[in-house]
């Protein structure tokens, strides 16, 4: 074995924190939901009564509903992000960059934000009402599953985009051409393309689906405000209720972890038996098409449209609402004002959360980054290792688990009594919530690492090796430097997602002490809008003020070298 | 001033020079697959030894324990008169006293030509004006000191080996690697990198394991050649001798052969044996081992070996044929030419002979050597 690689007892301390943040919690949780007994959560040694409640009642309801917007908001996802796609790389419209970025916008923004800044504008005595814009029948559509899908669809948006934009991209144009040259029109030529990109429209479906049945931050606000159950908050219900159900809550869980891998069984299923081999070095790079007059002004229109559903709605209806004086409060006269925003920076029951949660993200991104470059190092290895290949599985896996189901997982296993028998208390403390983060990053920050890290060339730190460097040593001054933007990369996506993470906070916060995402829907619940909404404002301009600070410090500090490598230009 | 990292095998009276390197039973599996299989090898201080082999024969894997980036599974590797490697103790590479030039150069992309080159000095705190000297002087060695503030990518792929050189050169190690260190390039700057090599290598003092699959590059840079095959060490000895005395088959196919021919042994003198082919002709052939009188046998002919005749006397010992290819060589063509018991091919001649000409060849028998045949005279095994 090389002696780069990374073996011996540091690989089993490593696993062992692995097992022990990602597998178990997640496993004796599901485990439940068959043996309540075996884990002192009922009289049963083997049952399937959490199932039959799962399936019968309002639970039921939730999983129906859940199926209607996951497959609803996949359709929709994939058909808008088809013709993004095709807009951004089949065509000559100005602002692609633009475009391109609202997508990435969307990726990073959580869906409680954008449905919360969605109801600020709409809901009764919201901006609209208090302009005199009374928005009366769209409010009643938009909270119900009509607005749940809107904003599902805008926040899968992206991963439709990105699947198929980079297919796209792959085609030559000789397939379209030969439709063309055959007397096929360009309708006829565009249903050939999307045949023969059908495994990025079929990835586009079941991401959009999985991301959209395991959505929380939607279910914990619109869906819940509209009191239009589904499957992740019945999940949630179950295990914040009195007595807790966690059967119950397990067999929820095992619902989304089967409508998942049925989505991704329908996926292999439609493209069984198919060869969609038709990217080759002889392909030719297609044409951007000219779009005129209007066709072009419909393009326009319908990319300003994806912008403002997605992006300009909600930041307009949260930085309205955070500049209205009084809402939500049965004042008569609401000016605009500041004043929120000096609340949300003096008053401790405001800012504290704020604070709190920006040390937690601190902590737990530089701690993810850290274990998802060993992750990746890992599932880079040369040749097949038996635990690189069981990493990767239970990496993949835990990406595809839905983050309540994480979150239920941590609460009920480090409620068990077993723990406190063992003198392990760390239920209701920071330390749990930091650990709920970092096991919720870890999975996409090492798939995220993975492609920098298998890029490097085992060369360069064997010549770190060869000419006078210890291990640590060499990959300190070989390696690190060409990882260094990847790495800050990571970083700073983990610090930004812990920053307004909100199932395991809403699940695992500490009493008295709940995190910024946690602070902002307790204080929109308890009707102190603009408070909650300046909060909002802040939290994001904070994220964003991080990544500008880093990357400055980034730019300032580290030496030339590091800074040229994956720069353009 | 000397250097924690010269450190424990200068410690250990290591000469400064060149490592005395000695390899005995070195034994390294990859899963199932045998990198090694039972090595032995001694290297003088100072001489230049060229691992040469195929793709799998262990040549890298050789020189990766040498240089300490993989462990031995078994066996023992001394560098001076310290142990270095066996079984269970691995003295890591940084603390083994040598540098290398990586196949795919490793230079880091971070630092420049100057940053790369004194990255050994740095690790055996050489700092200061001493370093910037001998940085200097190592980047003029290889006519780059112009380009010392250039980082990698901004290099051509030859200037990128010329770095890769001067890093390996500047700390005076006592044992230098190169890993096929000119297969990226093309052939005009392999020529000029091979001489820049020898010398700067040669220079410098340290004793030089190079690698390569290349016959002629071995035999243009070694003191000594060694020829591994299926993590074997087949045969050890100056380029003249390998060539001259191949040991097998294997090693006389690797270093340069025209063409084949199968046969029975049918007389002998005091130096070569009498070959019958299989289209009745006779050829003349050192034997390569022990031959007795009807063995079967493949006479391996090199392309030195041949020569095309315009005129025949009785006394030569010749094969007709007909040539089926002919490439232009600049100071002449190379042909091939097919003949009733085998082809030949690299068959030399001044003039341009036609494809479908009929050639008379003339054979060396010095030139020749007969194997005992492990193959069938279809080529597959008997």
């Amino acid at each position: 074995m090389a002696l780069s690689r990374f073996s011996g007892v540091p690989l089993l301390i490593f696993w062992v924190l692995i097992a022990a943040i990602l597998a178990v919690p997640v496993l004796l949780f599901l485990a439940v939901a068959f043996s309540p007994r075996l884990f002192d959560q009922g009289p049963e040694w083997f049952t399937f009564s959490g199932f039959s409640q799962a399936f019968s009642g309002p639970l039921l309801r939730g999983v129906v509903d859940s199926v209607f917007v996951g497959v609803t908001s996949a359709l929709v996802a994939a058909a808008i992000g088809f013709a993004v796609a095709w807009v951004v790389v089949r065509t000559d419209l100005p602002g692609r960059r633009l475009w391109t970025g609202v997508m990435f916008a969307l990726l990073l923004a959580p869906s409680y934000l954008i449905a919360l800044g969605w109801e600020r504008l709409l809901e009764p005595m919201g901006v609209l009402d208090v302009a005199g814009l009374h928005p009366g029948g769209f409010r009643d559509l938009f909270y119900g599953p009509f607005g749940v899908i809107v904003v599902l669809t805008a926040k899968g948006l992206p991963f439709a985009y990105l699947a198929i934009s980079a297919a796209l991209r792959g085609l030559g144009e000789e397939f379209e051409s030969a439709v063309r040259v055959h007397g096929g029109g360009p309708i006829a030529a565009t249903r050939v393309v999307v045949a023969l990109i059908s495994p990025a429209v079929w990835s586009a479906l079941a991401i959009v689906f999985a991301e959209s049945v395991s959505d929380f931050g939607v279910a914990d606000t619109l869906a819940n405000d509209a009191h239009f159950p589904v499957a992740t908050y019945s999940l949630f219900n179950a295990v914040q209720a009195f007595p807790i159900q966690y059967s119950v809550a397990a067999a929820v869980g095992w619902v989304l972890l089967g409508l998942i891998a049925l989505a991704l069984l329908t996926q292999g299923w439609a493209l069984r038996s198919r060869s969609y081999r038709v990217f080759g070095g002889r392909s030719r790079p297609a044409r951007r098409v000219h779009v005129t007059g209007v066709a072009r002004i419909g393009a326009i229109a319908g990319m300003a449209a994806v912008l403002l559903i997605g992006i300009g709605v909600p930041s307009f209806g949260a930085v309205s609402a955070s500049l209205i004086n009084g809402l939500g409060s049965l004042l008569t006269s609401h000016g605009l004002t500041l004043a929120n925003y000096s609340r949300v920076l003096n008053s401790p029951e405001l800012r504290d959360p704020l604070v709190y949660s920006g040390q937690l993200a601190f902590i737990a991104a530089t701690v993810t980054v850290v274990l998802g470059a060993i992750s990746a190092r890992i599932l880079s290895r040369r040749g097949a290792h038996l635990s690189a290949r069981l990493l990767d599985m239970t990496l993949l896996t835990a990406v595809a688990l839905p983050g309540i189901v994480f979150a239920a997982g941590y609460i009920f296993t480090f409620n068990l009594p077993i723990l406190t028998t063992l003198g392990i208390q760390l239920y209701e403390t920071t330390a749990l919530l930091v650990v709920g983060y970092i096991a919720t990053a870890l999975p996409p920050t090492s798939r995220v690492l993975l492609g920098s890290v298998s890029q490097v060339q085992e060369s360069l730190a064997e010549a770190g090796r060869v000419h006078g460097s210890g291990a640590l040593g060499a990959w300190l001054r070989t390696v690190l430097p060409v990882l260094a933007r990847p790495l800050v990369t990571a970083w700073l996506l983990v610090f930004g997602a812990t920053l307004l993470e909100l199932p395991m906070s809403q699940l695992l916060y500490p009493p008295g002490q709940p995190p910024v995402s946690v602070a902002i829907t307790k204080a929109l619940a308890n009707y102190d809008f603009a408070g909650g909404t300046a909060m909002e404002v802040v939290a994001v301009l904070g994220a964003l003020g991080v990544v500008a600070i880093v990357w400055t410090l980034f730019r300032l500090v580290a030496p030339v070298g590091w800074r040229r490598l994956g720069s353009t230009g | 001033m000397s250097v924690a990292l010269t450190s424990d095998l200068a410690a250990a009276g290591v000469a400064t020079s060149g490592h005395h390197v000695e390899i005995k039973g070195a034994v390294k599996h990859y899963g199932r697959a045998r990198g090694l299989t039972g090595v032995d090898l001694e290297i003088q201080p100072g001489r230049f030894l060229v691992l040469l082999g195929p793709s799998g024969s262990g040549k890298t894997t050789l020189a990766r324990c040498l240089a300490g980036v993989e462990r031995l599974d078994g066996g023992v590797i001394r560098l001076g008169d310290r142990i270095v490697s066996d079984g269970k103790r691995h003295l890591p590479p940084e603390r083994r006293d040598l540098a290398m030039v990586f196949q795919d150069y490793a230079l880091w992309p971070h630092l420049t030509v100057r940053g790369n080159v004194s990255y050994a000095l740095r690790r055996r705190h050489v700092t200061g004006a001493e370093s910037r000297k001998r940085v200097l002087d190592a980047l003029d060695q290889v006519g780059l000191a112009r380009l010392a503030d250039r980082y990698p990518y901004q290099l051509s792929g030859g200037e990128q080996q010329r770095v890769a050189l001067a890093r390996a050169v500047v700390a005076r190690p006592g044992l230098l690697l190169f890993d096929e260190p000119l297969s990226n390039l093309d052939a005009d700057l392999r020529e000029r990198l091979r001489v820049q090599i020898a010398t700067i290598a040669r220079d410098s003092g340290a004793t030089v394991v190079y690698i390569t699959h290349d016959q002629s590059e071995a035999f243009a840079l070694a003191d000594e050649v060694a020829v591994l095959d299926g993590g074997k060490l087949v045969q050890l000895g100056p380029p003249e001798q390998i060539y001259r005395s191949p040991a097998n088959l294997f090693v006389a196919r690797f270093t340069g052969s025209a063409g084949e021919f199968p046969g029975r042994v049918v007389g002998a003198d005091a130096t070569h044996v009498s070959v019958e082919i299989e289209d009745g002709s006779t050829l003349q052939a050192r034997p390569g081992g022990t031959l007795m009188t009807g063995a079967q046998v493949r006479v391996l002919v090199r392309p030195a070996a041949t020569r095309v005749l315009v005129e025949t006397s009785s006394r030569d010992v010749t094969l007709s044929g007909k040539v089926v290819d002919v490439a232009y060589r600049g100071r002449g063509y190379d042909h091939v030419v097919a003949c009733a018991g085998g082809t030949l091919s690299s068959v030399f001649d001044h003039n341009r002979w036609p494809r479908g000409a009929e050639l008379t060849i003339q054979l060396d028998p010095d030139g020749c050597v007969a194997y005992p045949d492990e193959l069938g005279s279809d080529g597959s095994p008997t």
